[in-house]
């Protein structure tokens, strides 16, 4: 704070108020809650991304939720028992996905895909939520780039 | 340069686009003669502005007219009507496109804006502050009206005039809940422009005493309760038109929501203590600032698609002129203060420790503390790629690491705070009063969980209920008993049992929150038609299921039975809309739990539909808790009838006076 005009409040007391209480109250409780934040993020924080930047960075994503994209192959659905296994693919590497749970007719092969899950032990990407790009102009993506666009685009 | 005028392609248009010009012309009239009028301390500047913003409300009262007929009427020759219209659509949907897109919403923004300014106009009081909140809420209207009026102007002509609009977004004509949320949202938000509007007076003249405090808290509960309103009756669309049985999904669009009202509730308690102890002056002018600003950070994350979201309209200029908006709120905010820092200083003593003020206070930095945090981790995506140029997403375990631990803070502070004196308490005062609450407290945790609840935030959500609860009532029986009966007490305080009236209706809806949330459960199955399946232990047959076509779409009703009950779960399609399914949710609403069906999927033909339950308890209580909340807020807002005895405070008597 200035003091501008030191001459506006002749009389004010001007109290020199500890400040180490703000200061360690407000302190305490940003490292706490910091803590506690960025302990999860590992948890919380999704990357998003393409079968091949799985393949090349394995071993950052490996037990951890993310959204991988790219294109459906290979899809079987059984209306039944709800149960999806497909093929991810973008042309450079190919993951398998299951999946439990009702799918849209918009779901065909070689559709554009974003899902979302963990890959487990066994190598296959267990998705707990799938999230199909359908728009009236929609395009098949055919290069990373168009793979990337759509995974940052789906919501 | 704009074209903004065409009188041949769209008569309707340009009247619309003349009037919001008009409009823009008296707010700068407006604006001008509220400086003059502050400056030389002329009434007559004074009253010029005073009149120059019922000629901004006419005029932008007309142009909003003029949208909604051209709306009403189908005329494609307005852009707005052609891009975001159809000729399909029922008449509730037509009236609801206005704010279904955003030049639109801008518009009503502005209108609400304009209205605001009208009903401030008429209830200021004749004092220095008068010419200088005028002048605040003209650089408001100037940039909303300025905006509307160009780069986001629904009424620039077209070059060719289509045949039929291109139809508003099929996900907002799926619920009339779009003729409410919205609306409310506006209201909310733009009501904080007026408390801003004065703190930008009090600032200027430098009479930063209590009067400002005490003029712009009705203002600032009457935005609150709106904010409030706004922000569960979303939640509640989203429930009943998502599909996920979710109601919060710390959306970007939600958390900007969510930010002003933390900022504001923050508010709406340290203003109590500058009111009763003239002090934290500067604590209030910077909450009111960020408040304010963080509707038009809202507006910017969402209008300019730097983050993704829900809401998100198409990206354009627009997103940038807010942010620049939003940049000047904060830099004329700290200016005025820096400059006005020595009037800025408090007086008195500072409070003991123990004292309601401390445990406002608290609250203040918890709620400041919540809101940054809602920032950070709505702005963290943004950070990460700019850092790492990797893409990511933060989900709801972000939010919820650091929401339930300050919600449960709050919670906790929420039923000290009332139970202190102000100045000063002793430690064996407060343990006194905390013997119910704090037992209340106890039982409930010890009964919570011998029924079997084990999640650590839910038991401590029930505990904290139980002794926020128990407080109210020994403060409001202890207050009846003094003065003979409830009616005197509410006659006599009707701020104060408000207060107390909302913090209950907090207390039912985080037990909402906190139930729903942790013991929401789902299944899924396929059911064939007349073939019995079991679905949560319950039997379930798809009884029927019919397509029914309307003019703007087709909605495929499916009729469950499902444990006795009749569902009707719809899918539709628009046909602005191509082949995106729509769900509307069958839901059975019940006071302790509610069960929710939705169809995932149809078979054309009619033969099977494959369907989602979900079971969540205490889901009623977060919509009921918020229309207490509401309704306390607005006896809050009633004068009180002094009785024989003087209520004690010099805010009171303020208030009376207003």
């Amino acid at each position: 704070m200035s003091s501008a005009s030191p001459t506006l409040l002749p009389q004010a007391r001007r109290r020199k108020r500890n400040p180490w209480p703000v200061i360690l109250g407000g302190g305490l409780l940003a490292l706490i809650l910091g803590f506690i934040v960025f302990g999860n993020l590992s948890k919380s924080l999704e990357y998003f991304v393409t079968p091949t930047e799985y393949k090349a960075q394995t071993s950052q994503f490996v037990g951890r939720t993310i959204r991988l994209g790219g294109l459906v192959r290979n899809a079987r659905y059984d209306r039944q028992s709800l149960k999806l296994s497909f093929t991810v693919t973008d042309y450079g590497a190919s993951y398998p996905v299951s999946y439990q749970g009702a799918v849209s007719d918009l779901f065909k092969e070689n559709q554009g895909v974003v899902v979302r899950g963990a890959f487990n032990s066994a190598g296959v990407f267990q998705a707990n939520e799938l999230l199909v790009k359908h728009s009236e102009e929609y395009r098949v993506p055919t290069s990373q780039a168009d793979i990337k666009s759509m995974l940052k685009d789906t919501k | 340069m704009l074209n903004l005028l065409s009188f041949q392609s769209s008569a309707l248009g340009t009247v619309g686009q003349l009037a919001l010009l008009a409009a823009l012309l008296f707010t700068l009239a407006g604006l001008w003669l509220a400086v003059l009028g502050g400056v030389k301390s002329d009434p007559r500047a004074t009253e010029g502005a005073r009149r120059s913003v019922w000629a901004v409300f006419g005029f932008v009262t007309l142009s909003l007219v003029i949208l909604e007929v051209a709306l009403l009427r189908d005329d494609f020759s307005v852009r707005y009507v052609a891009e975001h219209s159809m000729r399909v659509s029922p008449t509730w949907v037509k009236v609801t496109t206005l704010w279904a897109a955003l030049e639109g919403s801008i518009l009503l923004w502005a209108w609400i804006l304009s209205l605001y300014a009208f009903v401030l106009s008429l209830t200021l009081r004749r004092d220095a502050l008068r010419p200088w909140a005028l002048g605040a809420m003209f650089v408001s209207l100037l940039f909303f009206i300025g905006v509307v009026a160009s780069i986001a102007s629904p009424f620039t002509p077209l070059a060719q005039i289509p045949s039929d609009g291109a139809g508003p977004n099929p996900a907002l004509q799926n619920h009339w809940m779009m003729a409410v949320h919205p609306v409310l949202l506006y209201l909310g938000f733009v009501g904080l422009s007026v408390p801003f509007a004065y703190a930008v007076a009090a600032l200027v003249t430098g009479r930063l005493s209590e009067h400002w405090i005490s003029v712009t808290r009705r203002w600032t509960l009457v935005a609150w309760a709106f904010l409030t309103a706004a922000i569960v009756a979303g939640g509640w669309w989203s429930y009943e038109t998502l599909g996920w049985g979710g109601y919060w999904a710390w959306d970007p669009v939600e958390n900007a929501s969510f930010i002003p009202w933390l900022l504001t509730t923050a508010f709406l308690h340290s203003l109590q203590i500058q009111e009763r102890r003239r002090q934290l002056k500067a604590w209030n002018i910077w909450l009111i600032v960020l408040a304010y600003s963080s509707t038009v950070l809202g507006t910017f994350l969402n209008r300019s698609g730097i983050v993704q979201s829900v809401h998100a309209f198409s990206n354009g200029p627009v997103g940038a002129v807010f942010l620049g908006f939003l940049a000047f709120l904060l830099i004329a905010g700290i200016a005025l203060a820096a400059w006005r820092s020595p009037y800025l200083r408090d007086e008195g003593t500072p409070a003991a420790a123990l004292s309601r003020e401390s445990a406002y206070l608290a609250g203040n930095w918890l709620f400041l503390v919540f809101s940054a945090m809602v920032l950070l981790g709505t702005l963290f995506p943004v950070l990460v790629e700019a850092a790492t140029g990797k893409k990511t997403s933060v989900g709801a375990p972000f939010f919820d690491a650091f929401a339930i631990p300050l919600g449960l803070g709050l919670l906790l502070l929420m039923g000290v705070g009332p139970l202190l004196p102000w100045r000063r308490a002793t430690g064996e005062k407060l343990l006194t009063a905390l013997r119910i609450p704090g037992g209340a407290g106890v039982l409930a945790l010890a009964i919570g969980f011998a029924a079997g609840l084990r999640s650590m935030g839910v038991l401590l959500t029930l505990a904290l209920a139980a002794y926020n609860v128990a407080g109210l009532v020994v403060l409001t029986v202890r207050a009846a008993q003094e003065r003979g009966n409830f009616a005197a007490l509410l006659r006599e305080q009707p701020r104060r049992q408000g207060a107390h009236l909302a913090h209950l209706g907090l207390v039912v809806l985080s037990l909402g929150v906190a139930f729903s949330t942790a013991y929401k459960s789902s299944a899924e199955v396929t059911l064939n038609r007349g073939q019995a399946s079991t679905l949560m232990g319950q039997r379930a047959v798809l009884e029927n299921l019919e397509q029914r076509t309307y003019p703007y779409g087709v909605s495929a009703i499916a009729t469950v039975t499902l444990g006795g009950q009749t569902y009707t779960p719809r899918s539709n399609v628009y046909v602005n809309g191509g082949n995106t399914l729509y769900p509307t949710p069958s839901v059975h609403y019940g006071l302790f739990g509610d069960s929710y069906l939705v169809t995932t999927n149809l078979d054309p033909k009619g033969q099977w539909a494959s369907v989602r339950l979900i079971s969540s308890p205490l889901v009623s209580w977060i919509w009921i808790g918020m229309l207490i909340i509401v309704f306390g807020a607005s006896l809050t807002l009633a004068t009180p009838k002094l009785a024989v005895r003087q209520t004690e405070g010099a805010g009171a008597g303020a208030v009376a006076a207003d």
